[in-house]
């Protein structure tokens, strides 16, 4: 696409401009009008009867191809206008380096942000229930970050991880009555187990054979749980699922209740802080281990794994156990944060674990910058809180949301934060030149 | 050199890609603290024989002997634990890791000391002081030399007793392949470093290197001393001097 857009840029400069950019505008005009001919065109109703009647809109059809021929003419003219080199000629190399200024206070401004969210919010139970979603969601994404922007293998089913830890605390609780501190690490365990099971078979493959095995793997994972009614209630799902306790003592209004016992007087705002730190201090689990472990061997060898597997092994890298670790490594992750979604939920069913849910913590990570951990945090934001800040404009979301996908791919290819932060230094550490020297590939 | 007991000792090697066989019985030998050069056409199987060694392919029949040890069954990953060591075709650096870490991967494999890795690594950058410069630098940034020897410097950093090398000169202007071979030479000379180096630029090779083979069709049809191999007509036809192929 960047290829072509360049070919027609020098094509125009040398060729006659007008009648190239009149071609392409009729070009897209007559694309439109084949599209729209029959979506805009023809509308068709069921009539009283319930037979069917229809009409034509030419008009409609008319002004629509109007709008794309004289668009297109436009957006030429613009591209023209720009140049070749298009947006990064309109930002100023001030606001660049203003911007990685920012960049160095923004991670740790985001933390004291969202440790203060609590106090800030408290009376605002829909920003609390907001920012607990907006965190699970950035733990998902930093657990997915492990398999997609480390390891580079690409998991379309990770929602599959996220289910197997919801049901292993949902059953684990309701069955035999056991507390989430014991339940969250089972659950965790369980989906690492899954992951090295989905692993094994999917050893040998790579990119688009292994992220078509990873979508099955996801919803084979959701039709077992839909049909083992006996166990998993079917799709009536898990009900009574219990609230999470403070070691021992429940959030509640009882008399052995933490209000109780503090002697304050019970808000069920507590229950809701308590969640928020808690899913908060999964997150930073997550990211932590994930920072220690890109400096130990094994993270190097996710990484090194990504960029080339035959190098790898002629450097004595076990690909199999490399490849099975980040595996389990994100299935992990995925799995505390199921356990934390039933016991916020109280309820689950298999409705809650579509490919919709794999899909959109990929479009987290890959958005964020393929192994960026601000970047993943600030695309789970993005994502999450504007689907919620569009809640209103329902049938505009999704195309504001395809816009603005198509628009981040487009300026930042990599991602809001493309950078890679090295993880080897010489001695003391030394500024980091790389990401102002022009990308090549790979 | 003693014959008798031969770093590397390869016997009847045979190695193929589904029913293409590219390897039908090789028999090679690399004395310790040798530079041994492996020559000849494109597809005669020398990459295979190196990859071979590695166990990427398996043998299908034959013996690979390490120190008299048999490691024709070894996987593959353990093999650089044996401290050979191996720069591949086409360099293979990690783009986007940055050329410290390149270069901490290799190390990453053998359990040696910080105060190993240390002089390893100093060791490396008196021989390619360009790598030193570069150090925080992506590895994809580099240029082709540089990541020529980003790939040297790798596979030494685990220390390793042979050096596999596969068409170092590859794309390089000849000034920074003679830098490449120089290096070569002293890490043998200065380090005793045993070397197998593959090798369409005949001339560079069989000048460096102490002995060499000639590989046709998988099959060694050549051996003898560098400066021999140099002399032979055939080989100057073939190789040197821009003639048809034996």
């Amino acid at each position: 696409m960047t290829a072509l857009s360049q070919e027609t840029v020098s094509a125009t400069r040398t060729a006659a401009g007008i009648p190239f950019i009149l071609k392409k505008a009729f070009l897209s005009a007559l694309v439109a009008l084949v599209l729209f001919s029959l979506m805009i065109g023809i509308r068709t109703e069921a009539g009283p009867d319930g037979q069917l009647t229809y009409w034509t809109r030419f008009g409609e059809l008319a002004s629509i191809v109007g709008i794309v021929f004289g668009g297109s003419i436009l957006i030429e003219l613009a591209r023209q206008w720009i140049g070749p080199i298009g947006a990064e000629k309109l930002v100023p190399p001030a606001v660049h380096r203003g911007m990685s200024i920012l960049g160095n206070y923004l991670a740790p401004a985001l933390l004291i942000f969202t440790l203060l969210v609590p106090v800030i919010f408290y009376n605002q139970r829909y920003i609390l229930d907001l920012a607990i979603l907006v965190l699970t969601y950035v733990m998902l994404g930093w657990g997915l970050n492990v398999v997609v922007g480390l390891a580079g293998l690409l998991d379309l089913g990770y929602v599959a991880f996220y289910a197997v830890g919801a049901y292993s605390y949902a059953l684990l609780a309701t069955n035999f009555g056991w507390s989430f501190w014991i339940c969250l690490p089972l659950a965790g365990i369980l989906a690492a187990m899954w992951g090295v099971m989905l692993g094994f078979p999917v050893l040998r493959l790579r990119g688009d054979y292994l992220a078509i095995v990873t979508l099955a793997f996801g919803e084979i994972i959701r039709l077992v749980i839909i049909n083992w009614q006996s166990l998993t209630g079917g799709p009536n799902g898990v009900t009574g699922i219990p609230r999470p306790t403070l070691f021992g003592i429940p959030l509640d209004n009882s008399d052995d209740g933490l209000a109780a016992k503090l002697g304050i007087e019970y808000s069920p705002t507590h229950r809701i802080v308590f969640l928020f730190y808690l899913i908060l201090a999964l997150a930073l689990l997550t990211n932590w281990v994930t920072i220690r472990l890109r400096r130990l061997p094994i993270g190097r060898a996710w990484e090194a794994l990504r960029e080339d597997e035959v190098a790898c092994r002629a450097l004595g890298i076990n690909t199999t156990t490399t490849k099975l670790t980040a595996f389990a490594t994100g299935a992990l992750f995925g799995g505390f944060a199921g356990a934390f979604f039933a016991t916020r939920q109280g309820f689950i069913s298999p409705e809650s674990f579509t490919f919709q849910e794999s899909a959109l913590v990929l479009a987290i990570v890959v958005l964020g910058g393929m192994g960026s951990q601000l970047g993943v945090a600030l695309a789970a934001l993005a994502m999450i809180g504007g689907f919620e800040l569009f809640r209103g404009l329902e049938i505009y979301r999704m195309l504001v949301f395809g816009w603005a996908m198509v628009l981040i791919m487009i300026w930042r290819p990599r991602g809001l934060i493309g950078h890679r932060a090295p993880t080897v230094y010489l001695k003391k550490a030394q500024a980091i030149s790389s990401d102002l020297v022009k990308e090549g590939h790979g | 050199m003693t014959a008798a007991s031969p770093l590397l000792a390869i016997r009847g090697l045979r190695a193929a890609y589904g029913k293409i066989e590219a390897l039908k019985g090789v028999d090679v030998e690399i004395n310790s603290g040798e530079i041994v050069a492996l020559i000849g056409a494109n597809g005669a199987g020398k990459s295979t024989l190196m990859m071979t060694i590695f166990g990427k392919p398996r043998a299908r029949a034959g013996q690979i002997l390490y120190e008299g040890k048999d490691i024709t069954a070894v996987p593959t990953h353990e093999i650089a634990h044996l401290r050979i060591a191996q720069s591949p075709e086409g360099r293979r650096i990690f783009p986007r890791m940055s050329v410290a870490e390149n270069l901490q991967m290799g190390a990453d494999v053998t359990d040696s000391t910080p105060a190993e890795r240390e002089s390893t690594l100093e060791r490396v950058f008196a021989l390619f002081p360009r790598l030193k410069e570069r150090f925080a630098q992506r590895g994809g940034t580099l240029s082709g030399g540089e990541q020529q020897m980003l790939a040297i410097g790798r596979a030494l950093m685990s220390r390793p007793r042979l050096l596999m090398l596969d068409e170092p000169s590859l794309g390089l202007a000849p000034l920074i392949a003679r830098q490449i071979f120089d290096a070569i030479r002293t890490l043998n000379r200065q380090d005793g470093l045993t070397v197998l180096i593959v090798e369409q630029n005949a001339n560079h090779a069989l000048k460096l290197a102490h002995r060499g083979y000639v590989m046709v069709n998988g099959l060694i049809t050549l051996a003898g001393s560098g400066a021999e191999l140099l002399q032979r007509p055939e080989i100057r036809a073939a190789y040197l001097e821009g003639g048809r192929h034996a």
